[in-house]
């Protein structure tokens, strides 16, 4: 099958597939674009930031873990935590964060090992929210809209949305496909920035349905700057931008002879594997398009191992790694323009539970991976295992921001210097992370 | 010849009528003449005889004759121990007590995906079903309501096999009584295995159950206090025996509550072998039984079998926290937009004096329905996929049944009936339906019925019309009216231009059905703002 790469259709290139498509001369509203939002005073050289989420509370000591930790050892089953030796053990990382402390990462996490000793990923161990939640829901919810804790009264004016939604009003639009989720919905880091899409996979292409004629009369239904006659305006935005990007995409997308959309190979080896490789896949598509692409966000599910964990989370961090691994070699030609972030609203408790899993934690880790990334290391501080040491007794502490990191990485990746709108009531701390080389 | 410049959209700055608003909310929609009818009949004789339909334990004759004639396809290639199939099948696991279908579940027993979560399948396809045709409206809104407060993932192999009896214990209880209804959930298979409460036992429970009975089902997350107090004692009015909220210590004691409560899944109990046929069941062995306290409340030492979780139960049905919390939702999902506190109160009281009745929802969904919020605000919420569907279907007359594909478009739309991943359901959140992909499909759903791309012949338009099918603006008017309620709801102009008619010609005809064009207008008139909107 022909097979056009992507890294060579450019900005020029959509708008002649465009053209040809009969898009731009289709009437009202294409023109008027959704997707234009007024430019600030930023330089815009292309930066792209992609936020993945893990989602349901990924145990960090599943993944690494200080292998040789006494009371480590205690708290769990040998299959629910890293092993210093024998057939199972963990990969050793060469790290300085806590000496003595031999920190080890999940066996089948080798592709992201690989990453990290070529020095583009960081790790920030016991990262997290200040305070006390043990609800997804909330940990979530403020980790999305950037927060510490709910704000009360006028503080809480503006803080609804989220805050990767902040960053890009801050940072302007530039009349491109600026800001994609990967989940069918819009996720609160989103809510706010109306130019955000859903789009879980570009592997069937994007087309509306019912050809031309649908196309022409969706166009007059959403007609775009403010004509609508809904009553509720979010219906009629959406819908033009869904328009919108229905026909920028599936324009954009290279073809094979049968008029599918051609099947997508990374560069470099490696696989695009499960609900996370299928969705850093249309990143990476999104990415090669050169349509603008400012940020991105991504979801994976299924870390909330109450029951069974050891099977579960072997087969979620090799998808996790390999995906990874593949999106991060696949876009080397993007490599300094390019990060991508890690959270998760929290760990999981030191103790196991009596299922073979482990309940609702405090203290993550966040990973880092990009270019300019003063990798290969572990970051942050590590509180230590004692009871003492321990969130409430229970659970790792957290002695890093989340937003600490975030800021870092606003700060050297893109230029942002004021936090107190991306993250309402955030000062950044003293401490550096020194995730980034000078 | 189409004018390059949209007319100015003309008429749809007046909502529907109340009835209209009132039949896109306590319903799924209005058939031709409902609207009407109702406003004959009053909305409290309307609500009476929803609740009476509600409370038969058997469907109505003319849903069961579209439960019992459905087919669904079941395809799969052959694999390690199953050869390949491809059937349409009956809706044979609705209603089946979960022995019935455990054997999908047996470990070692090799059954491709499909049959796994067959029932998943059938139970989101008979949803479909009966949310077009049943005349137990009402019912049908509140059972979906309560399918997604107490969400559980039954695409996932392991809870599927548990799911159709799940179904009828919610439906039981649906407009019932919240006490009964929470009993119900906590000690049915589907939940257990899905939030893990199967597997606790005393030692280091399990907490997840506990968790998202108090953030999720009753007390809300807005009653999580722990951010705020590190001590049971501290928590407002908890010396006085009524804690305002809960926090961890209130989780870790109630999971110890619930330890052993489990299922019949061939467990070893020392030297006894549980059956393996996923009932619930209460292992004594694996319950911890000394003292605890929740929500201020003492238990005592060595309670009676259970007592421990019923106690936990009863507390946390009765506490004015969940009142506040569950009428909030309820009155936000029928209503849409942002609840009125008054409102909210209103429900919440009734909520309260009514706890120990059995028609106790019945009573508070009666208040909501009656009072003037039920038809203000329109547009304020779109209509979930679901509602999107059924609510074209009976507005058109397009028949429905079971079909794989559709429940598919409405997943890609944002709606996984039966198959949310995470145990808080589907977000309340304008901004997830409306995501471009969840449009994209969303458009896809009109049009597909309209055109039978799912379930041939489709609609059958020109059949209903009348003069109105030979003229094209006439047809864009008889189809806004049928689907939003007035002849000049939508913008004509603007549709017709799209598709290069003129208001005066006939609209094309497709050779082969006679059909295209006009059920095609009327796909268009439903894939317009106004009808995403309830």
């Amino acid at each position: 099958m022909a097979f056009k790469p992507l890294s060579a259709l450019n900005r020029r290139d959509i708008l002649k597939s465009l053209a040809a498509a009969g898009a731009l001369t289709a009437g009202p509203g294409l023109g008027q674009l959704a997707f234009s939002t007024p430019g600030m005073a930023m330089a815009d050289d292309g930066r792209i930031l992609v936020v993945l989420f893990f989602r349901g509370g990924m145990d960090v000591m599943n993944f690494i873990g200080p292998s040789n930790d006494a009371v480590y050892i205690d708290a769990r089953p040998a299959d629910l935590r890293l092993l210093d030796s024998g057939d199972r053990a963990g990969i050793a990382l060469d790290s300085d964060l806590a000496p003595g402390v031999d920190f080890r990462l999940h066996p089948e996490a080798g592709a992201l090992h690989e990453i990290y000793r070529q020095g583009d990923l960081a790790i920030v161990q016991a990262t997290g929210l200040a305070n006390a939640t043990r609800s997804h829901f909330e940990a979530q919810e403020l980790m999305e809209r950037g927060l510490a804790a709910e704000p009360k009264g006028n503080a809480a004016l503006g803080t609804e949305g989220g805050w990767a939604a902040r960053l890009l009003q801050q940072m302007g639009g530039n009349g491109g496909l600026t800001a994609v989720s990967t989940a069918g919905g819009v996720p609160r880091l989103l809510q706010g920035f109306p130019q955000a899409l859903s789009i879980p996979d570009l592997r069937n292409g994007f087309g509306l349905p019912g050809g031309a004629g649908t196309q022409a009369v969706l166009e007059r239904l959403y007609p775009g700057g403010g004509q609508s006659a809904a009553f509720n305006p979010d219906v009629s935005r959406s819908g033009r931008t869904a328009l919108d990007a229905a026909l920028r995409l599936n324009a954009a997308l290279p073809r094979g002879p049968d008029g599918k959309v051609a099947a997508y190979q990374p560069e470099h080896g490696g696989a695009f594997e499960g609900d996370i490789g299928r969705s850093l896949e249309t990143v990476a598509r999104l990415i090669r398009m050169d349509a603008g692409l400012k940020v991105a966000c991504v979801d994976m599910g299924g870390w909330d191992t109450h029951e069974g964990q050891a099977g579960r989370f072997k087969g979620l961090i090799h998808q996790m790694s390999g995906s990874l691994a593949t999106f991060w070699n696949d876009l080397s030609d993007y490599h300094d323009r390019l990060t991508l972030v890690t959270v998760s609203e929290f760990g999981r408790r030191l103790r196991a539970n009596r299922s073979g899993g482990t309940d609702h934690g405090h203290g993550s880790v966040m990973m880092v991976l990009g270019g300019g990334v003063a990798g290969g290391r572990l970051l942050g501080r590590w509180p230590g295992l004692q009871p003492q040491d321990l969130d409430e007794r229970v659970d790792l502490a957290v002695t890093t921001d989340y937003r600490e990191v975030l800021a870092t990485v606003l700060k050297h990746r893109l230029g942002i210097t004021q936090f107190d709108t991306v993250f309402p009531g955030f000062r950044p701390g003293t401490g550096d992370p020194a995730l980034f080389r000078a | 010849m189409v004018v390059s410049t949209p007319a100015p959209p003309s008429g749809a700055a007046v909502p529907p009528s109340a009835e209209w608003i009132f039949l896109n909310r306590f319903a799924y929609g209005p058939r031709p003449g409902d609207a009407t009818a109702l406003k004959q009949q009053g909305t409290a004789r309307w609500l009476d005889e929803q609740i009476r339909l509600a409370a038969q334990p058997d469907p109505a004759p003319e849903t069961r004759q579209h439960l019992d004639t459905a087919v669904l396809r079941i395809k799969y290639d052959a694999g390690d121990g199953w050869a390949a199939l491809d059937e349409m099948r009956p809706l044979r696991t609705l209603g089946q007590p979960v022995d019935a279908l455990w054997q999908l579940n047996e470990p070692g027993r090799k059954q491709p995906y499909q049959e796994r979560v067959r029932p998943r399948m059938e139970l989101a396809a008979a949803t479909v079903i009966r949310s077009v045709y049943d005349p137990a409206q009402l019912g049908q809104v509140m059972t979906l309501f309560w399918h997604d407060h107490f969400s559980v993932n039954g695409a996932d192999s392991y809870t599927a096999p548990a799911l159709p009896a799940y179904d009828l214990a919610i439906r039981t209880h649906a407009l019932g009584n919240f006490r009964d209804l929470l009993e119900a959930v906590a000690t049915s298979p589907a939940m257990l295995i899905y939030l893990n409460n199967r597997s606790s036992r005393g030692g280091a429970a399990n907490e997840n159950y506990a968790r998202e009975l108090f953030e999720l089902h009753t007390l809300g997350r807005d009653a999580y206090l722990n951010t705020q107090y590190d001590r049971w004692r501290d928590v407002p009015g908890a010396l006085k025996g009524a804690p305002e909220g809960y926090i961890d210590q209130d989780v870790y004691e109630a999971s110890r509550a619930f330890t052993g409560w489990s299922i019949q899944s061939g467990q070893d109990l020392g030297g006894y072998k549980a059956p393996s046929d996923g009932r619930f069941t209460y292992i004594e062995g694996w319950h911890d039984n000394y003292q605890k306290r929740v929500l201020a409340a003492e238990f005592d030492s060595y309670q009676p079998p259970q007592t421990d979780g019923h106690k936990v139960l009863d507390l946390l049905a009765a506490h004015p926290a969940t009142a506040h919390y569950i009428c909030a939702k309820l009155v936000r999902s029928l209503l849409g937009g942002e609840p009125s506190p008054d409102l909210v109160r209103a429900a919440a009281a009734t909520w309260l004096d009514n706890r120990q009745r059995p028609d106790q929802i019945a009573r508070v969904v009666r208040l909501i329905a009656l009072s003037p919020a039920a038809t203000a605000g329109w547009g304020a919420r779109p209509k979930r996929p679901l509602e999107l569907v059924a609510s074209f279907a009976r507005a058109t007359g397009t028949p429905v049944t079971a079909s794989e594909p559709l429940v598919g478009v409405m997943d890609s739309a944002g709606q996984k009936l039966y198959a949310w991943p995470s145990p808080d359901g589907h977000p309340v959140s304008d901004d997830y339906w409306l995501g471009a992909q969840n449009m994209r499909a969303r458009w896809t759903l009109a049009l597909g019925l309209a055109e039978g791309a799912w379930m041939p012949p489709g609609l059958a338009a020109s059949a209903q019309m009348g003069p109105a099918a030979g003229h094209s603006g006439q047809a864009v008017a008889f189809w806004s009216d049928r689907l939003l309620g007035s002849p000049t709801a939508i913008d004509a102009g603007a549709l017709l231009g799209g598709l290069d008619l003129d208001a005066d010609a006939p609209p094309r005809v497709d050779n082969k059905t006679g059909e295209f064009a006009n059920r095609r207008l009327a796909a268009y008139v439903a894939m317009s703002p106004a009808f995403q909107l309830r």
